[in-house]
């Protein structure tokens, strides 16, 4: 694996998978917003929130690439198809355990179903497979992290 | 005093944590609980169903008389016995995390000898699902644990006697001396592990509770008149909020009657957007900019899958779906059917889109900058009212006989235009369709003017195109708190006048007197009567407005609670209990009366852009 190619593939897989979650926003078919999810992080105001929370998912996107490229190199082969089925799981976990439980316990502002009236949740945790955000949401999430994947791995070179 | 086993609703009290609530009677029974939240199906609803619904009772042994109240500025209840043996206090609270493991849900009744021995006795039968689930009853450890699915909830007991399991119930006695104390803990788990607290951790988390409560309490800025109703609605409104996301629901329980014996049943633990708006309004005024900002954020995040079209109601989770269905409830006092879910969210109201800006609005006024996606999203919003104000509706009152031409429905097209373009004005909206919208607003106005009054009646009536057999609506009240005719209209005065004639009764309003396509009766609406006080200040007749205030705090229950509605006759709660919409009211009549206006409010009733004056 080459450094380069994993982060030339991270950046363009992550610039696809945005905006096919931005464009399924915008049609209606899920309230899932990982730019704000993401900046809200480091502050409650929107606008700032969702510019750092695009860099954010950009480093999370090429630090992703990165792992995919050392499974490549540990299995001793890369390709769309490998990148497509890792970027499935991918979406599995992102979906039960990484913003479902995880994301809950480090962000300050995401509620939990334990978050009682002594504290304030500014937004609405997301569910199991983040139903709470939309029906089509784990779909629209797996296509995403499918086309990430598969991105991916086709962009990886050196194995 | 109950009647074939049902309590009187103004007999009941609320206690909640923000993420489920209970209502305890009178006599020392909670006859209403959803677990793990307000609007999962109930564990005890025997206020729905004396023999089926469930209970936990927590009563003296022998006859008593009871008195209650809040720990001051608290949702923490206490509950005075006295028996010919002694007394005996009990404080129930739904206890708020800390840095213990607690259990899911705790619902904490701690016992207190005031004087004397007195026997008490508590009786534990849960019934899950509404009385559909039989529950699988264990013991584990030593306590009694009652299953269903995945749902599981203990009773834990301390000097409360020795527990028994019989048919499905848990039974004990115990006596109770002067200076001793006793202590229930009800926990839950839904898909986990019930925990089981010790008593030390939860002794302490009650008394955290009660330090929340007074510490969120002195940390509102409400200094106007009636503090202790003001502060006390605001408590009822916290517990309301759903915590986990934001949201709020209309009332904590479903289908107490709005007749007795009648059939106007409906389920209120959804968020409806026009409650969203008040909610927010009143947040603003109590200064509460965190749970402020909270439901604003939810507000947008839940329309964002049906923008530009709004929905009535969401669920708690920003869900859509909610079918209404019957279950096989007997109902309060026997009244049939008890609904789960509620069709209304079938409807079209266009008022909600007047409530969205006004919302947006005051989420402004109180500096809180709109984000660039916020102000596009409402842009859009406001292009589709342009579209779509003509149509007819089911209107504020979700009849089901419509759609008609809401009179009260158009002026919150009004409003919606209206704040959309002083929004695009102050360069928070997309200013690129904010002439149309200030050039509809306009054409509303004009609308309603000639559509919709009546000089017969010398009042706005209840629907367009019918000034020769109209009737007046008490929705029509809002028109001056929403700063449509200014407060020296004359037809504004007119139309509160003519509520005054037509739809008042005493101390309380009529809704409306006119078929609404459901069948049965119903009492006076309380909110209506809150905002008769606010229109009446708003037009500059405070003392009036004054003298019915105090008139109406009186009308509260004993722990200063409302219902959605009361029996002009007797008094007597109707309807879901408590009402947020009420308790609303009751802060907007409050601050309406405070004295000077607030600068949201001056703007309210400053001059419409573009809009024609009378």
């Amino acid at each position: 694996m080459t450094i380069p190619s994993a982060i030339a593939g991270g950046f363009i897989g992550t610039l696809v998978l945005t905006t096919i979650i931005r464009a399924a926003s915008e049609l209606g078919w899920t309230r899932m917003d990982l730019a704000l999810l993401l900046g809200t992080t480091v502050t409650v105001n929107r606008r700032k929130a969702k510019a750092i929370g695009y860099v954010f998912q950009f480093l999370l996107g090429i630090g992703f690439a990165v792992a995919y490229g050392e499974f490549f190199e540990i299995i001793g082969r890369s390709s769309w198809q490998l990148g497509a089925l890792l970027g499935a799981l991918h979406a599995l976990f992102v979906a039960t355990v990484l913003v479902n439980v995880l994301l809950p316990v480090v962000h300050p502002r995401i509620g939990t179903p334990e978050t009682a009236a002594n504290e304030i949740a500014l937004i609405e945790p997301p569910g199991f497979l983040m139903l709470n955000y939309g029906r089509n949401t784990f779909l629209i999430t797996l296509v995403a992290h499918i086309a990430y994947g598969a991105i991916v791995g086709l962009t990886i070179r050196g194995i | 005093m109950r009647v074939d086993g049902y309590a009187p609703i103004e007999d009941y009290a609320l206690i909640g944590d923000g993420r489920t609530a209970a209502l305890v009677a009178r006599d020392g029974a909670i006859d209403w609980l959803c677990l793990p939240n307000l609007d999962s199906p109930s564990v005890f609803a025997a206020i729905l169903d004396a023999t089926r619904g469930g209970t936990f009772e927590l009563q003296p042994s022998v006859p008593f008389q009871s008195s209650r109240r809040y720990i001051p500025n608290t949702n923490v209840l206490e509950t005075t016995f006295t028996t010919d043996r002694g007394s005996v206090r009990v404080v129930d609270a739904m206890t708020l995390p800390d840095r213990r493991l607690e259990a899911m849900r705790e619902t904490v009744r701690s016992v207190e000898g005031l004087s004397g021995t007195v026997p008490m006795r508590w009786r534990f039968a849960p019934r899950f699902h509404y009385g559909a689930g039989t529950p699988r009853c264990e013991w584990r450890g030593g306590i009694p644990v009652a299953a269903c699915g995945g749902d599981a909830v203990a009773v834990m007991s301390w000097e409360a006697g020795t527990p028994v399991w019989a048919d499905h119930e848990v039974h004990a006695q115990f006596e109770i001396r002067d200076g001793s104390r006793a202590m229930l803990a009800l926990t839950s788990a839904y898909a986990e592990p019930l925990v089981f607290p010790q008593r030390e951790a939860l002794a302490a988390r009650l008394d955290g509770t009660v330090r929340f409560w007074q510490q969120w309490i002195d940390a509102r800025r409400y200094q106007g008149p009636w503090r202790d109703a003001v502060a006390r609605s605001a408590l009822v409104l916290k517990a309301l909020i759903f915590s986990p996301s934001g949201a709020s629901v209309a009332a904590p329980t479903t289908s107490l009657p709005e007749e007795i014996g009648g059939e106007r049943n409906w389920d209120y633990r959804f968020c409806w957007l026009r409650d969203s708006n008040f909610m927010i309004d009143a947040l603003l005024e109590l200064g509460c900019y965190d749970e402020a900002r909270s439901s604003f954020w939810w507000f947008m995040h839940a329309t964002a899958l049906t923008e530009p079209d709004l929905h009535v109601l969401y669920r708690l989770d920003g869900a859509i779906g909610m079918a209404e269905r019957e279950i096989p409830l007997d109902g309060y006092r026997h009244s049939r059917p008890v609904r789960v879910g509620n069709a209304a969210f079938q409807q079209t109201q266009l008022d909600i889109y007047g409530a969205l800006f006004e919302t947006a609005w005051l989420y402004s006024e109180g500096h809180h900058a709109l984000d660039y996606d916020t102000g596009v999203v409402l842009g859009r919003i406001a292009d589709r009212v342009c579209d779509i104000w003509r149509q007819p509706d089911s209107g504020i009152w979700e009849a089901r006989n419509g759609p008609f031409q809401f009179t009260h429905s158009k002026v919150m097209c009004w409003v919606a235009l209206d704040r959309a373009a002083r929004l695009a004005d102050r360069g928070e909206l997309p200013a690129s369709h904010a002439e149309r919208w200030t050039r509809e607003a306009a054409a509303i106005e004009q609308y309603v003017e000639t559509e919709c009054w009546s000089d017969r009646l010398r009042s706005y009536t209840r629907i367009a195109g019918s000034p020769g057999n109209g009737v007046v609506d008490a929705s029509l009240l809002r028109l001056p708190l929403v700063g449509y005719g200014g407060a020296d209209a004359e037809r504004v005065h007119g139309t509160i006048d003519a509520v005054n004639r037509d739809l008042r009764r005493g101390d309380f309003v009529y809704r409306y007197h006119a078929d609404d396509g459901v069948p049965g009766g119903e009492g006076c609406f309380l909110n209506c009567s809150f905002w008769l006080v606010g229109a009446l200040a708003r037009v500059g007749r405070r003392d009036e407005a004054g003298a019915l205030m105090e008139s109406l705090l009186a009308r509260a229950n004993d722990v200063g609670l409302y219902s959605e509605e009361v029996d002009p006759q007797t008094g007597a709660f109707l309807g879901n209990f408590p009402q947020a919409l009420v308790h609303l009211a009751l802060i907007e009549a409050a601050c309406a009366l405070r004295g000077p206006e607030t600068p949201a409010q001056r703007t309210r009733r400053a001059p419409s852009l573009g809009a024609p004056q009378r």
